[in-house]
């Protein structure tokens, strides 16, 4: 085992060995803390929460760690805070300051610029969250990165969102792995580039399936409500026409809105298979196993979870969803430690504090 | 240094066999992702040798970092290296953990004082903060400089885009019926503006607009007299100015929260205050009303058919209006109603023709832009 890995015949290279009695005193402590502050703990809170999964997570023979801080998140917070929200603040006043004046189009153009800067920063933020969370993850002392700041990532952003809606939303797919491609392929561990090539095709069929499916089921409702209609008309005439009718409709909005909810994680499992399968790093194959049924595992436990607890199994998600990603998260291939040199690249000193505040996840 | 070796000697009295010792430890340099596993051994001083068939070196006590608290383990960091990692037994002999850097769970003041006494502080400063964001639009509101103010309405509303409608009879009109109202020595500028909305409004600056809606449903001038007198008491209890610092101390004090609660919770505080605004701008109302001699009833009456076609709510808006985040109508249409002198007859306060000259204000001014979003 020393100096080589080689993933051949190993049951999984990613094992999360965390307990949620152990982080049940973590997450309730970052709780109080947290609201006894108004808010302001939160930044630590998430350092604590992730230094414990992080260290509860190995890959082959060595736990990952967390080596970002609270303090650092607090002033990524603060510099969007003095950089981004201010200057909104300020347009918007000067906006509704043009309106009042009668610079009606010249006041609504400012007033979209701040959605443009937006758009435009969604991706930025993107980027910058996951190289972020990759130049604070050490694993046998090194670290991940990337040398790209972003800004050009949210230009590609902008673009390819745009163009996957003009064929009404058809393109979808291809921007969504096109984009998480190019995110990747700028991403780096120790010495070596991530390399992704995750194709639009394997996933537009399952795309195909969840695009159509609004049509599908309101032709099939239609049938539905008619159908109960004449079952109704034949168990108790007029009324139970209506009353038949009635049924058929609250079937067809029951299934309206839980089947297009489960075609659409039907969707998202088969995506998540198709880009984190496509990825590789080095002599190293990525795989994520988790099944449709699994995410709907994961998102009715998450649902039950915070119902039963009155909200209160909240702080309870993350790791849940940390749990659920290690777990299915496979790798294969081979590492050579002595070649597995540190990053070069630069650190940022600052938290994903754009991330934070478009309230989005890394991956 | 001299101070330190005292403190060792001591402990090594107790325990003279352990002046020194070794403990396994593994480490990465940061460099490779080579693991080296060997012992650390301490000389009883300020330095902690390595020592592994991979390599050997000594790294002072003082440049060790806390990293983080594994089940069994501590993970050290080096403040000169910082990819640098030495992993620790968790129980270490007292003469040495001493010397290490101490253990952070909740980060560094939280750590120093307790969880307990953390929590409750952070809660006082806490209360005390909202406390201070929630009274001091009161207190801070009313001595902000008035020419700060205007110079703030100007920004923000300027000539209002060339809707503001003036006619020579219409002009005089209005300036009476303001007289009646705003006894002041530096009047409220009062406009009519050419929006058709039942609604009028207090701005920074000491500026009141009603928009030519409430004129147009107005049955008679003595409804619009206790709508510019309420207007005229939201510039003198210097309402406006509150609200907007209210504002912005509470988005400032919620910033720190994620939006969802905060827009809640700040939507039902600035209701609760305009609420007591509005309360306060009717009896300046009533009160100017009463030594003008101007009877209350055409207030009431306005109240009485908003009751009847909005029923008793309001929403909420960024300036204090008319009708925004109120009092319930039909509680106001009330108050004005009571006000009003039992079996007094109260003169007119404009001729037919004033309040004719009042309606026709708009659609008489040839120069007057319409109000429209494009």
């Amino acid at each position: 085992m020393h100096g080589k890995y080689d993933g051949e015949g190993e049951q999984s290279a990613f094992v999360f060995e965390g307990t949620w009695r152990e982080f049940a005193p973590i997450a309730f402590t970052n709780l109080l803390l947290t609201i006894v502050t108004l808010g302001i703990y939160r930044f630590w809170a998430t350092a604590r929460e992730r230094r414990y999964l992080w260290s509860k997570s190995r890959f082959v023979d060595e736990q990952l760690e967390w080596a970002g801080t609270g303090k650092e998140l607090f002033f990524g917070f603060l510099i969007v805070l003095l950089l981004f929200a201010m200057p909104v603040v300020l347009i918007n006043f000067v906006a509704q300051a043009l309106i009042a004046r009668g610079q009606e189009i010249l006041g609504a153009l400012l007033g979209i610029a701040p959605l443009l800067i937006i758009f435009y920063l969604t991706g930025v933020a993107r980027f910058r969250g996951l190289r972020y969370r990759l130049s604070r993850t050490r694993w046998r002392g090194i670290r991940g990165g990337s040398d790209e700041p972003g800004f050009r990532y949210g230009l590609s952003y902008m673009w390819k969102s745009i163009v996957a809606w003009i064929p009404l939303g058809l393109l979808i797919p291809w921007s969504m792995t096109s984009l998480w491609n190019e995110r990747w392929n700028k991403m780096s561990f120790g010495p070596y580039q991530f390399q992704s090539d995750a194709e639009a095709g394997s996933v537009f069929a399952r795309f195909f399936v969840f695009y159509l499916a609004p049509f599908i089921m309101f032709g099939g409702a239609v049938a539905m409500a008619g159908m109960g209609m004449l079952a109704g008309y034949g168990i108790g005439g007029e009324d139970g026409m209506a009353l038949g009718g009635a049924f058929g409709v609250i079937g067809m909005i029951l299934f309206f809105y839980l089947g297009l909810g489960l075609i659409a994680v039907a969707f998202y499992a088969k995506f998540y298979r198709e880009v984190v399968g496509a990825t590789r790093w080095k002599d190293l194959n990525f795989s994520f196993e988790a099944s449709t049924m699994d995410w709907v595992k994961l998102l009715i436990g998450d649902a039950l979870l915070v119902v039963f607890t009155l909200g209160i199994g909240l702080i309870f998600l993350s790791y849940r969803h940390w749990k659920f990603f290690i777990t299915h998260l496979e790798a294969n291939g081979e590492i050579l430690l002595d070649e597995l040199t540190q990053s070069t690249t630069r650190t940022a000193r600052h938290g994903e504090g754009l991330l934070d505040a478009f309230d989005m996840g890394a991956i | 240094m001299a101070k330190d070796c005292s403190t060792l000697s001591t402990w090594a009295r107790s325990e003279p066999m352990q002046e020194s010792f070794e403990v396994a430890a593994s480490w990465y340099d940061g460099k490779s992702a080579l693991r080296h596993e060997g012992s650390a051994s301490w000389d009883g001083l300020d330095r902690l040798s390595l020592a592994a068939p991979t390599s050997h070196i000594a790294v002072p006590l003082s440049d060790l970092e806390f990293g983080e608290a594994r089940s069994e383990t501590i993970i050290y960091r080096r403040a000169s290296e910082p990819d640098f990692r030495l992993t620790l037994p968790a129980a270490m002999p007292p003469g040495l953990s001493r010397h290490l850097p101490e253990k952070q769970v909740y980060g560094g003041w939280i750590d120093r004082v307790g969880l307990g006494r953390a929590a409750v502080g952070f809660g006082l400063v806490s209360i005390a903060a909202v406390a201070l964001f929630m009274t001091a639009p009161d207190w801070l509101g009313p001595r902000v400089p008035e020419s700060w103010e205007r110079n703030l309405g100007q920004a923000m509303i300027g000539d209002f885009g060339g809707r503001l409608c003036s006619t020579p009879d219409g002009d005089a009109a209005l300036a009476k019926l303001l007289d009646e109202v705003d006894p002041a020595q530096t009047q409220v500028n009062a406009r009519v503006a050419n929006i058709d909305m039942v609604n009028a409004v207090a701005l920074p600056g000491a500026q009141v607009l009603l928009f030519d809606g409430i004129i147009q449903q107005a049955e008679s001038p003595e409804e619009l007299a206790g709508v510019l007198a309420h207007e005229v008491g939201h510039v003198r209890e210097r309402h406006v100015m509150t609200a907007l610092l209210r504002q912005f101390g509470m988005s400032v004090l919620l910033a720190g929260a994620n939006t969802g609660v905060g827009d809640t919770v700040f939507g039902l505080a600035a209701m609760g205050y305009t609420r007591d605004a509005e309360r306060e701008a009717d009896r300046y109302a009533r009160a100017r009303l009463a030594e003008s001699n101007i009877s209350p009833l055409g207030a009431a009456g306005f109240f009485e058919r908003m009751a009847e076609e909005y029923g008793d709510d309001g929403e909420s808006n960024a300036v204090v209006g008319w009708l925004a985040s109120h009092p319930a109508a039909g509680e106001r249409a009330r108050d004005f109603r009571n006000a009003a002198r039992e079996g007094a007859d109260y003169p007119p306060v404009l001729s037919d023709a004033e309040f004719d000259a009042l309606k026709t204000m708009c659609a008489d001014d040839p120069d007057v832009e319409e109000f429209d979003f494009f």
